[in-house]
This record gives structure tokens, sequence and C-alpha cells, in this order.
């Protein structure tokens, strides 16, 4: 097979004993739409529960779905995945994989160098496991999800993807072992 | 004569720290604790800056925000900040401040000779003196008078200090941390809901800082343990609230510079938080107000809480004796303070009787009272010598300083800012909020309640009030400490000056503005308080008149014989305070001033030779290295390749769109002004799609992928805006289209194949797929798994060659790129840059970005033919128009160079050869490049009239280098009319 290659490969590591931030590679992401009115149904009887609102995420064994506009859904599976196929006919499916970079966020300081990116209400009560966030960073469209108490994944634009990994890893700046 | 010194005990300094900074390169001592000011004082440098505009001696006047005249310039080299207020600013090693606006010294100023021109300088002086004699006067004298009458100047070097942004939410803030903003912070927290304390001091309590009781000490220490104990309560210092916004959205920024920052390590100076919150209390406090007599701008002369301040904080006081003048009560604290620290103190109080409790208080600590008398000149030039008196007691007074006590301002300009105008309050005699919106309350000083234990109260109301609102409904209340007081405020409002003396009485110290320039003001017109402002500069600057409004618009109203409300006040906008640019530019600086956009091939031109350039935000490869060392060389032997060979192209930035549904052809048919309803599966359609003006928005092409799914292509610079247009119209124009719209641009890579040699060298990468003519004919696509990943082929060209676009996901870009180049080896294929792919276009006579103007119109392009008769799509209507039909409207041509030693130049202004070489002419160049089929300079242009004058000899015009050249006006098609490369 072709060889993948990162849109991250030639950025600056970050290391902090406190944070990390890191590509979180080796999903599947699959945007599905409706074009029929009982297409939720179908959706469910292939990837099981459907989030309610924009703003939570709904995880199904391996696959977690992200409600991102009326009739719209993300569907984030493992490497290999053949939820695209499941679904073909049932409604619009396009393949997004190589779109998006997936960003870990991990540890004590991730809320605060959130904050410094993203205009959202990131208190642990409010922003807790589960919450989606479709928001901005550097003026780019990027999806975050709380995937863990401290633990968020960022799914940035590829082509941004880079310039939004500068922008994280500078608000990271003062966590980082060797600034 | 003024002095001051340091008290041996007392104050919050940390004696035990002592600190040394630089003040206009000498050593300065202190003590953690103090301020640049307090230093100043404790070492008696009186004598602080120059005056704005006559360069009068001048001290520090304030303790706190509301300083005007202590303006510093802080740090050097880079780092250098001027017109910092001294007050604000924390003792600490290493600080460096130098005295501005004075040459050679504050102490020995030249420029005091403007004091001597005084008559001069009256407002209206510029206006009046520098608009003539011609046009142009002020231009020429601006640079001089803002360097004769200037505050300090900013550095050109880079700032290295970082500057951080970020966002906060919460259920209840309060602004301010005196009592009754402690207060409203406790009983808000109390009830669990998220509080922000924001407090522009580096310790919280206000007032209370300033005074010396030990019960109301205790009091805030225990408030302020209490709040740091709670979890759902954030407290920080050194964070000024600059200003309030729509939607609860508060500015606080945090000013760290006393505090390690390193920006190496990611630690920044200040902090800008945008911070929306549910409700907010205002517990902002008040600013005294000075007196206006003459002379009272001299060294010495300060705000009697100023006096108060600096003895009970800073242990800093008059040497022997103080004299204070008042209108009220409150400045017998200060008074007896003072006293208490062993200076002798006199007042002269403007009110002809006194309460018979202050009288005995004052008594008790040998304080001399005269009632009915206030100030009737200062005597002294760079400190105070004596003062005189007026008024009932007539006498004069040798002293070191001067306290005034005008009575206090609540300050009210976070409450302004959404435009609620303030309101006067008579018995405050002071300017209120003049309401509050719904979520928003007031408590203490700044609502004109200026007694401890009603503060406290109001300020724990507002705060159970405010969590209340904001969902949280149990709280216990704060109590003031057992035995707070209500202090009698019974202010005599006092405005203008007694009579007769001869010095200047200053109303905007700052802004040297006096109470002559007010009349003036007056008599000349400017009656209106903006108009007063805008006429005299009272109430500009740094300190926007926190001192000085009341006094003025009081004065003005008084002039007018109207009352103070009537007269009203100037608009409060934010900053309340100054703010460096830094803090507001924050992180956006450097490479981090706007996003950067890489294509997924970005790593591979990086490693093989690219040069980059910017288009739009993307960074495009412009030419190889392989090729030449320079754009002029490099594009010519790129262009070459393709025309004669085979070369291969990243045109990843093109826009791309997933476009699925039954409804997906008849949506296009729309869209598009020629037809595609019926474009077969397996084919690809140049299209053009109008604005709902008959204006061209973009053109790109579209294949049919299935019978309900297309994939569109657009330009890359048109990408954004026809995603969100192809939207617009599903969902508000033709919802009942069954449509899908999803973008690909980032989830597809895409390359060109371009070149007599391109199906060769795509053979050889392909060797499994037949790409012969009949199997793939031009505008046929296909999609194949190559690898284990699918390749999407679509054979089109935008040079005019033989060519194909591979498109794969951005995923396998590099490695299926790389896989073509080293399969195609023998072709002798290589890269080529956008250089190289927009010459190739204009010989082709492509239309792009630079034609595609969002203002021609498809005949102005010579598109019009396209465009379906029978069907309706976007933009039809209004195509016809008259407008758009003129047949003088500037259209596309082609251009030759008849003059081979001359060079052209895109932008070139275009005139017909009889034409006098003037104005905007019959049209321009869009696109230029030389043509190497041709060995000449071509290009692409707009012209009056368009193709009508095919064959007629022109001259493009490019002033900026008077230049000049003969050129042809010919087909925009310049090679392979026929089109047999692109089917070959």
């Amino acid at each position: 097979m072709l060889e993948r290659r990162s849109a991250l490969a030639s950025a600056k590591p970050y290391k902090s004993a406190v944070l990390t931030i890191a590509e979180r590679p080796g999903f599947t992401l699959t945007q599905v739409a409706g074009l029929s009115p009982d297409f939720e149904a179908k959706l469910a009887d292939v990837a099981g529960s459907l989030p309610e609102t924009v703003a939570r995420a709904q995880s199904n064994g391996e696959r977690t779905l992200f409600r991102i506009g009326p009739a719209q859904f993300w569907i984030v599976g493992p490497e290999t995945d053949d939820v695209a196929s499941r679904l073909a006919g049932a409604c619009a499916v396009t393949p997004l994989t190589s779109s998006r970079v997936r960003i870990g966020i991990e540890g004590a300081p991730a809320r605060d160098v959130l904050a410094m990116l993203i205009p959202v209400d990131l208190h642990r009560s409010v922003f807790a496991p589960g919450s989606v966030a479709l928001t901005g960073i550097h003026h780019t469209p990027v999806t975050v999800h709380c995937r863990g108490e401290d633990a968020f994944d960022v799914y940035v634009m590829r082509t941004f993807a880079r310039d939004v990994w500068d922008a994280i890893t500078d608000a990271a700046l003062r966590f980082a072992d060797d600034p | 004569m003024t002095s001051f010194r340091r008290l041996p005990q007392g104050g919050r300094i940390q004696r035990a720290r002592p600190v040394t900074a630089r003040f206009d390169g000498k050593a300065l001592g202190g003590f953690a604790g103090d301020t640049l000011a307090s230093a100043l004082l404790a070492n008696d440098k009186l004598l602080v800056g120059r005056s704005f505009k006559y360069h009068r001696p001048r001290g520090i006047v304030a303790a706190g925000i509301e300083e005007p005249n202590a303006l510093f310039t802080i740090g050097d080299g880079a780092t250098t900040e001027p017109n910092v207020a001294a007050t604000m600013v924390e003792l600490v090693d290493g600080l460096v401040a130098r005295t501005q606006n004075a040459w050679p010294s504050p102490d020995f100023d030249l420029m005091a000779v403007n004091s001597l021109l005084s008559p001069l300088f009256q407002s209206g002086f510029y206006y009046k003196t520098f608009m003539g004699p011609t046009k142009g006067s002020w231009m020429f004298y601006e640079p001089f008078i803002r360097k004769a009458a200037g505050l300090g100047a900013a550095t050109d070097l880079a700032d290295p200090d970082r500057y951080d942004m970020r966002f906060a939410f919460c259920d209840v803030l309060v602004v301010g941390s005196g009592p009754a903003g402690l207060a409203a912070a406790l009983t808000a927290g109390r009830s669990g809901a998220r509080v922000v304390l924001a407090e522009q001091d580096r310790d919280f309590g206000g007032s209370l800082l300033s005074g010396s009781d030990a019960e109301q000490e205790a009091w805030r220490v225990a408030c302020v343990d209490e709040l740091n104990s709670l979890p759902n309560v954030e407290a920080v210092t050194r964070t000024t609230v600059q200003g309030l916004y729509d939607g609860n959205l508060a500015v606080l920024v945090e000013n760290r510079s006393s505090l390690p920052h390193d920006a190496r390590k990611g630690q920044p100076r200040m902090v800008l938080t945008q911070l929306r919150a549910r409700t907010i209390v205002m517990a902002t406090g008040a600013i005294e107000r000075p007196l206006v007599f003459s002379n009272n701008d001299r060294p010495g002369v300060m705000l009697a809480s100023a006096l108060r301040t600096y003895v009970n904080r800073f242990a800093v006081a008059p040497d022997k004796r103080a004299v204070i003048v008042t209108n009220n009560d409150t400045a017998y604290d200060a008074a007896l303070d003072l006293a208490a620290a062993g200076v002798a103190v006199t007042i002269a109080d403007h009110r002809a009787s006194v309460s018979a409790d202050i009288l005995s208080r004052a008594g008790a600590r040998g304080i001399a009272i005269f009632p009915g008398s206030g100030i009737f000149d200062v005597e002294g030039s760079k400190g105070v010598r004596r003062v005189k008196l007026g008024g009932a007691h007539a006498v004069t007074i040798e002293c070191d300083a001067v306290g005034m006590a005008g009575g206090w301002s609540p300050v009210v300009h976070l409450s302004s800012h959404g435009g609620i105008k303030p309101r006067y309050d008579e018995a405050a005699a002071g300017f209120v909020p003049g309401g509050f919106p719904a979520s928003h309350f007031g408590a203490g000083a700044m609502m004109g309640t200026y007694g401890l234990s009603a503060a406290i109260a109001e300020g724990s109301n507002a705060g159970a009030s405010a969590a209340s609102h904001a969902g949280f409904g149990k709280t216990r209340p704060v109590y003031a400490p057992e035995h707070a007081t209500d202090r009698s405020y019974a202010i005599l409002p006092s405005w203008s000056p007694p009579q007769g003396a001869k010095g200047k009485a200053f109303v905007d110290f700052q802004n040297d503005v006096t109470i002559k320039d007010v009349k003036i003001a007056h008599q000349e017109g400017y009656r209106s308080v903006e108009h007063l402002k805008r006429y005299t500069t009272l109430g500009m600057g740094t300190d926007q008149g926190k001192t000085s409004n009341i006094n003025a618009l009081a004065l003005m109203a008084e002039y007018r014989g109207i009352t103070i409300p009537e007269a009203g006040t100037t608009t409060f906008r934010p900053p309340y305070a100054p703010l460096t640019m830094g803090a507001i530019a924050g992180r956006t600086v450097g490479s981090h001033f706007r996003p950067v956009r890489l294509s997924p091939l970005h790593d591979w031109h990086v490693k093989n030779g690219a040069t980059f350039i910017d288009a739009g935000l993307w960074k495009r490869a412009w030419f190889y290295s392989w090729a030449g060392a320079t754009p002029e060389t490099a594009y010519v032997k790129e262009m070459e390749l393709v025309r004669r060979g085979v070369g291969l192209a990243d045109v990843s930035t093109l826009g791309k769109i997933d476009i699925q549904g039954p409804d997906a052809a008849e949506f296009l048919n729309r869209v598009y002004v020629n037809g595609f309803a019926k474009l077969p599966v397996g084919k690809v359609r140049y299209g053009v799609m109008l604005n709902d003006d008959g204006i061209v928005l973009d053109d790109g092409t579209t294949a049919r992928i299935s019978e309900n799914q297309f994939y569109m292509t657009t330009t890359t610079a048109q990408a954004g805006e026809v995603m969100s247009w192809l939207e617009y119209l599903l969902q508000m124009q033709w919802p009942e289209l069954n449509v899908q719209v999803a973008s690909l641009t980032d989830e597809w890579a895409g390359m060109a194949v371009s070149g007599p040699k391109a199906r060769e060298a795509l053979q050889l990468a392909f060797p499994g797929e037949d790409l012969s003519n009949e199997a793939l004919p031009y505008m046929g696509c296909k999609d194949f798994v190559f690898d284990g990943v699918t390749v999407r082929l679509l054979r089109m060209s935008f040079s005019g060659e033989l060519a194909y676009e591979v498109h794969v996901a951005a995923d396998h870009a590099i490695s299926l790129w790389e896989h073509i180049l080293k399969a195609a080896t023998p072709t002798g294929i290589m890269p080529y840059g956008l250089e190289a792919l927009a010459s190739l276009r204009i010989e082709k006579g492509h239309v792009a970005g630079l034609e595609l103007d969002h203002r021609n119109t498809l005949d102005d392009l010579g598109l019009g033919k396209m465009a379906g008769k029978e069907k309706d799509y976007v933009g039809k209507a209004l195509r016809f128009r008259e407008d758009c039909q003129s047949p003088d409207r500037w259209s596309l041509v082609g251009l030759e160079l008849m003059e081979p030693d001359k060079k052209l130049r895109g932008g070139s202004i275009l005139f017909a050869a009889s034409d006098e070489i003037k104005g905007h002419g019959r049209g321009y160049i869009t696109s230029v490049t030389w043509s190497t089929e041709l060995n000449k300079f071509i290009a692409l242009g707009l012209y009056k009239g368009g193709l009508k004058h095919e064959g007629e000899e022109i001259i493009a015009a490019f002033p900026l280098k008077n230049e000049q050249a003969r050129l042809k006006i010919v087909s925009p098609h310049f090679i392979d009319h026929e089109g047999v490369r692109l089917h070959a």
C-alpha cells in the first residue's frame, strides 16, 4: 500500500513531563449526510446510537460519532473501518480521513492550554468527557473532543495542521521540558 | 520647602527585602512592596517631570491609576515602554525608569521657556496658528509641535516580551476588591457560583490598603483567606478590567511586569483575558478630585487620599508639615493619619462649619482647622514653600506638602461602556451609574456609597443578587467589622478658585489645561463637554481625565449657567487604563500573524529545491532549483519541459467539493451557466458560475463520478467562497433539492501531469491501466485502485498540452508523487512550479484569478457563448442588464509585445496609439509572461471594446517606472487554436 505521510512529519516535537501533545494517527474519518427522511435510523442501524446534540460525542465500541450539522455526522473509527461501504447507498458518504489531523492534548495543564486557543468554557463541570466543540484555533475550524478528564482530541484541517500545531505548542511553551 | 521622608516603622513594605532600581541612570533604593512613586517620595525625589505644554515642574499627585504627572519611560532598548504611571509600577530589582519630556533634566529643563510664552499656548492656539498660510501647513508644523509638546517615545525595536491571550468564563465577575468588592465576591463565592475577582493592584483590599485600622485589616485578611480557600473562586491581582462589551464580555489585562517573564520560557509579561461572565458586579471605587486654585500643580501638591496612602501603605510622609484643603469630611482621615505619623497638619475647610465629632478628633491630634477657607495661592516653583489661604482666614502657612480633597468621583467607566450614560447624584456630588442591564450590579464607592459598613452591605447584597441571577440561590452574607462606621461625607461642592490670584490654576494637569482655557473655550462657543474636550485637549492623554473631567464640566456648567447634569459627561470608552499594543496583539505576531496553509506535498517540495511564494494563505512551490536559481530563468525552463516533454505540478490547492444526491445534476445545472444535467458518468466538463448579479464568480471543472455523485474543482482563490455559495444556495434558495455537499480540498491532493509525454509517463506509473486516447479521451475521468489506494484520474489541461490531473487522498500524496517521478524517469519528467503553471495557461488563453476579479461578465472574458440559452442559471437575469451588455466594456484580449528590447509588466495601463498617456486609459494588462512558443512577451488584458480592435497597435504604459511599449491586440489563444495537443 502507498505509504501514508503525516502532515506533521516535519513539525517540531513537543516534550513535557506534565503534558503530552502529539499526533494521534490511525483512525478513519467518514462524513455521512442524510438524503432521505429515515437517514438517522439507517445510520443508527450501522453505527449505533447517535449523539443527540452537536455538543456531545457518542462512543459506540471502537467508533465515536459527532453530530456536525443538520443531518450531518462524523464517524471516527479504527484505522480500518468498513462503515463507509456499509452505509453506501443509504446516505451521502464522504471519506475524510486524510482531511484531518488528530492532535491529542493530555495532562493536568491541558485545559489551561486549550483556554489560550478556543473561546469555549472548559470548566470541568461544563466541558466534561464526551463534550464536543466545533470551534476555531488560529482562524481555522477545528473540532475539539474531550475524551477524558484531562484528555482532548483536536481535529485540525490537514493543510493548516502545521500552523495549528505551532499555535498549540506555543500556547503550551511554559509547560515544555526544554522551551 | 517640600520634602518627604521614609518613616522608621509602619507601612506594608517589606523592610527586610531591600530593592534597588535605576532611575535616570542612578540607583534608587526602596523595599519590596514599594511602587516607583513611593520609592521616589521616600528618596525625596519630588520633581518627577515637566508638564506637557508649559514644561512646568511637576510632582506626584496621586497614589493610583489616576496619576496624571508622574509618567516615566520604563525599560530600555527593545523593552522600552513610555508613559507609564509611577504609581502603578512595582519597585523590583533591575527596574529601569527614565524621566521624559524634559531636557536636559526635569530639574533644569530648557523647554521651560515655553512657560514664558504661555499666552501663546492657550486653548485653540495650535489650530488658530498653524493652519495657514497654505493648505498643507499643519502637515509641515505637526512634527515640530509633537516633538516640543510630547510624552515619551516608543521604541522601533521589536518587543522581545511575550503577551498571552486566553478565554475564560464565570458566573459572577467582581471588578475591584475594595470593601464592597470583597464582600460581593465572597457572598457570591459562598453560593457555589464560579466567581472571578479582578483587582488592578498587586494586593486585594482597595481603600483598605490605605487605612490604618487594625480591625479593618483583620477583616480584609479574613475575606481574602476565605476567597482563596474557595475552589470556585479565582481571585486575581495586577489585573485591570479594561472594557465591557456586548454579551457580558469583559476584557481583563494582567500585568506581570514585576514578575519573572522570560519569553523564551513561555512566560508572558501580560495576559489578556476575554472573560464571558453571566453576571457582573462593579465595585470599582472612586477617585478623589483635586481642587482648582492658583499654582495647584506645584510639586508637593497632591490628593489628600494619596498622602494618606503614602503614609499608611508605604510609610512615606511629608517631612514636617502639611496643609490639607477640603470641601468634605473624608479629608480628615488623611489628616488624622498624617498627624499620627508625626506630621503637623493644618486644614483649610471650604465649609463654614465642621461637625463637632471631627473637630474633637482633629483637636486631639493637634490639627489646626481654618473653616470657611481655601487655598488662595501656592508659593514655590520646584516644590511647595508656603500656601496662602483665602476666605475667612487669610493666613500664610509654611509647609512641605498640600493635600487636595475636592470630593470623590465614582469610577463609572465600566458601567458606561455599554452605552448607559452616568447620572449626576447631588448628594454624592458626582456621577454615578445611570442604570444597569439585568445582569449587572454595582456596589460601594462607585455607587456613591462611601461609608465602610454601607459599602460592605451593598457589596454583599450585590454579590448575592448576582449569584442568584446566575442561578445560585443559597448563600451567606458578609458582615462588616464590628466597629466599622459609616463616616460622613458632607461635601460642599466647590469648583471655582478664589478670585485674584495670579498663578495658573490647573484643571487638567496632564494636558496643561487651566481654568482660563476652559473660559476661553466657553467664550469661543465650545460649550458642549465633547467640544470642550477636543478644543482644549482636556480629559485626553493617558489618564483620560480621571482627576479632571468633573471639575472641568462643573466649571463649564457654571459659566453657561446650567446644572452639571445638563452639561453632561463625555463618553467613556475602553480601555479604562493605558494598554500596551503588545497585550492587544497577543501571540498574533511573527509567524503567528496569520494562518499558513501547506499542500500535502509541501515537505517534498522543501526537500527538493522548491522556492515558495505566498498565494493567499498558501505557500506554493514557485519554481525548482533544477531549472534555475531565479524565477526568471527557472520558469522558462520549466515551461519548455511541459511544452516538449512532461512535467509534474502540485495542484492540491485547487478547491475540491463532493456533491451527492438525487438532485445533484439539477443543482449543478442551475449553478453553472453551461449545461450539466446530461453530463455522462466518467466525463469532466469545464464550467463557469456567476454571482446573482451576473458577474463571474469562478470557473473550474466538475466530473460525474456516478449517477448521483459529482466531483467539483474550483480555483484556489475562490475555493472557500464557492463552498459557502453552494451551501447558501442549498439551504436558503433551493431547500427542495436533495443534495449534500462536502469540502474535499484537504482530503484530496492533486498533481498535474502535463506535456506531450504525459500519457507515456502515466502509463509507466500505472501500467495496469488502459490510458489510451480511446479508453480515456480528453475530458474523461476514471477512478482506480493503485497499491491499495483509490486514484482519480481526470484528463484535462490547464497548460494546453496533453495533460491529466491525478488526485489521491492527501495522506498518500507524497508517496504517489514520488512513485510517478520514479516510474516515469525515462520520459525525463521533472517538477514544475506555480510560475510556469501560470505562464503556460497565459499562452493557452485560460482565464484565472487575475481575470476573475469579481468585476467581469461572461462576455468580458469571451465566455458568453458557453451559457445555455434555454436553461436557467444563477445570474442569468442580471447578466443581460444594459451596463453588462455595453460594447464599450473592458473585455479580454491577447497582447503581443512589438518591441523585442523591452519588457512587459502586469498592471500596465493600455492606451490607443493616438491617446495622450494620461489617466486610467482604456484597460490594463492582467497577466504577462515570456512565451517560449512565440519567443516574445505576451499578455492577457482587458481593453475597452476588446477584440473589436484585434490587429490594432496600442501602447502599454507603466508610469511607476516611466516605461512605454508598443503592443498588438491579438486573440487571447496564443497556441494550438484547434486543440490538437489536448486531444492527442
